[in-house]
């Protein structure tokens, strides 16, 4: 027996990382901002999500790709909120989504006809950091009833967002958590990060969520194109 | 989490390189794996063990060596020629 060494050298995310090229490419020339929310599970993404289509569903035409490991719920609830079509991508039994399965997700959905596309992402602050979705920005969503010291335990995810949304804010008076501590966390990973403190319930610091989103869509929209990162 | 998907990339990758170089006897894959890389070792080892024990590999070894980053590359193969 002869053996050769074949030097490879090859990414193992290399595929992934070329199709979500692909998604990109797809998005930005119908002027779309796709964004990718990530979080623990139970953070509120698909909550945010009905806020958010509830304020904004009437001036900009927003379509929904969303991750479960199991069940079609929050596509369900998220479908309540929208006439746009929600996907669903049940991952059945995978930890994210990868790019493959948001691009098999929007060829059902008519982008020319989209301003913005939200991929609600599978629960999970690990993994779905490593997956490139063809986004032009994670928004990890981060609540009051998880630990402060969420951003240095999962490191990784809030360096690879854009914006950090804290939910659940109206819960603050009912716990001990501490908010400063929680952002000089954030800060300390990622000090590019744009923080909102949002309460989905009270609608506090929603109009500055919204703001973004209107200010980001019109950028995408822009010949200039959308953020990225 | 996710270490069985990257698993099957891993071979393949194996597997796109060995047709490319009209070889079928796979000895050895070599894998980097970087601390920030999202993956637990053993549990990849296991995965590619099990994965590599299949058809067309024929029990061929793997190697996994650890860096600091979030480097995930098929560093090497080694083949029978």
């Amino acid at each position: 027996m002869s053996v050769r060494v074949i030097d490879v050298r090859e990414s193992v995310m290399a595929r992934n990382n070329e199709i979500a090229a692909t998604v990109r490419q797809r998005v930005e020339a119908e002027g779309v901002l796709a964004l990718n929310l990530v979080s623990s599970p139970g953070a509120g993404k698909t909550t945010l999500l009905e806020r958010t289509l509830d304020a904004l569903g009437d001036e900009m035409a927003i379509a929904v790709v969303t991750g479960d490991v199991q069940t079609q719920n929050d596509a369900d609830r998220i479908a309540r909120h929208t006439s746009a079509l929600v996907q669903a991508v049940v991952t059945g039994g995978a930890c994210h989504l990868d790019a493959r399965q948001v691009d098999r997700a929007l060829e059902a959905i008519d982008l020319a006809d989209t301003d913005l596309l939200v991929i609600e992402n599978v629960g999970n602050l690990v993994c779905p950091a490593a997956w490139d979705l063809g986004e032009h920005a994670k928004i990890v969503l981060f609540s009051v009833t998880e630990g402060e010291d969420k951003p240095l335990k999962y490191p990784r995810m809030f360096r690879e967002s854009r914006c950090a949304v804290m939910t659940k804010i109206d819960l603050l008076p009912h716990l001990s958590f501490d908010l400063a501590r929680a952002t000089g966390a954030m800060r300390e990973v990622n000090p590019e990060l744009e923080i909102f403190l949002t309460s989905a319930t009270t609608g506090d610091g929603m109009d500055a969520w919204l703001g973004y989103l209107r200010r980001e869509v019109a950028r995408a929209s822009s010949p200039h194109g959308a953020l990225r990162g | 989490m996710h270490e069985m998907s990257v698993a099957l990339e891993v071979c393949r990758i194996a597997e796109a390189r060995l047709a490319h170089e009209k070889l079928d006897r796979l000895v050895g894959v070599g894998v980097v794996v970087g601390d920030q890389a999202g993956i637990e070792p053993t549990n990849l080892q296991f995965c590619l063990d099990t994965l590599l024990a299949q058809p067309p590999f024929r029990g061929a070894t793997v190697k996994i060596e650890r860096c600091v980053g979030d480097s995930l590359r098929v560093d090497y193969l080694e083949v029978d020629e």
